[in-house]
């Protein structure tokens, strides 16, 4: 029951908002585990075409989406 | 081929090692060939709590290594002749792990036995990942409390992208037990309800434990609580091995001990 004097939240629900926010952060940071495999394929491809300085391959998390994000910084001539 | 499920965790302390006793035990107490592996090298606890540990004379390192035969090292519980156990090593480190080797023990198991219970390291330690590397289904135990919750997402994460299964293109299976359910707390508010677990790791129910002091002194014993007819636990336990066993068993929610004055009013209020 709601009574006015028991305003204070629930600690349940506290630590359900806490795991939601922690989890997805951790899911954040996690990497796929093909990333450096990935990376040195890609440098592979990019060289035919053109001198690479480095590749910053990167997950992603939007919601329910996953991104890759691939960066690549190309050699200064 | 006998299924081989392992059990898992995210941190240590769980109740894993009693779950995996009390549910090879209630799988053999269905009439179902099982054995149970302890997969925590370097602990060895499984042992204990079935009430063995005077009986280990080769460990799982030793017939991976071939020092020993399976026939040799494989132990027959005390309790029901369904059900055998394999120790795990004390002296070595988790290092001796090699996937070939593993493969090789679990599917001659598996020749063997309806039923190939493991009982994983917890998923944050080393070793996890090469138990459940040839499982068919993982059983994941949580408390309802956020480290084991979070931690569990872990692991779960791990043998989504580790498991052999996985990497044929093929699903684990993967059931959660919610063990150490205090019922009153869940009432107040004051406990995650099996719920709101359930939404946040978002896998399938296999069943609720409730917290039950029976466990210690069932351990304390090397008798399993499945076998104490008056334990919450035990009952719950026997429900879950049902249900690997095929059952249609209905999820029971621990119920609230509502006996004294003080409990049937709080009851009104909550």
């Amino acid at each position: 029951m709601n009574f006015p004097w028991n305003k204070k939240r629930k600690s349940a629900e506290v630590a359900k908002d806490r795991l939601r926010i922690a989890i997805m952060t951790d899911k954040q940071n996690d990497n796929y585990p093909f990333m450096e495999d990935l990376k040195k394929d890609i440098i592979d491809v990019v060289r035919k075409y053109i001198e690479v300085q480095d590749i910053d391959i990167k997950k992603e998390c939007h919601g329910e989406f996953e991104a890759l994000s691939i960066d690549v910084q190309v050699k200064e001539k | 081929m006998g299924m081989i499920i392992a059990v898992i965790s995210g941190k240590g302390g769980v109740g894993k090692t009693t779950a995996t006793a009390n549910i090879g035990l209630g799988i053999a107490m269905h009439g179902r060939k099982c054995v149970v592996v302890d997969f925590d090298i370097g602990q060895r606890n499984l042992d204990m709590i079935l009430g063995l540990e005077n009986r280990v004379v080769y460990d799982l390192v030793q017939v991976m290594d071939g020092e020993a035969s399976l026939k040799q090292a494989l132990i027959k519980s005390k309790s029901n002749e369904n059900l055998y156990f394999l120790a795990a090593s004390q002296t070595k480190d988790k290092s001796v792990l090699v996937s070939s080797k593993i493969k090789k023990l679990v599917d001659e198991l598996s020749l063997q036995f309806e039923y190939v219970i493991l009982d994983a390291p917890a998923g944050i330690e080393s070793g996890y990942e090469h138990t459940i590397e040839f499982a068919d289904s993982a059983i994941v135990i949580v408390n309802p409390e956020v480290s084991s919750i979070r931690d569990s997402d872990r692991a779960i994460g791990i043998l989504d992208s580790k498991s052999q299964k996985v990497k044929d293109g093929e699903e684990v299976d993967k059931y959660l037990i919610i063990n150490r359910i205090i019922p009153e707390m869940v009432q107040s508010g004051d406990m995650l309800s099996s719920e709101d677990i359930l939404e946040i790791l978002n896998i399938k129910l296999l069943g609720k434990v409730a917290e039950d002091k029976g466990v210690i002194e069932a351990s304390n014993q090397g008798t399993p609580i499945i076998l104490d007819p008056k334990s919450v636990a035990g009952a719950a336990y026997k429900r879950i091995a049902a249900r690997l066993c095929g059952d249609n068993i209905p999820i029971q929610e621990p119920t609230v001990n509502n006996k004294g004055l003080v409990g049937k009013l709080k009851g009104l209020f909550s």
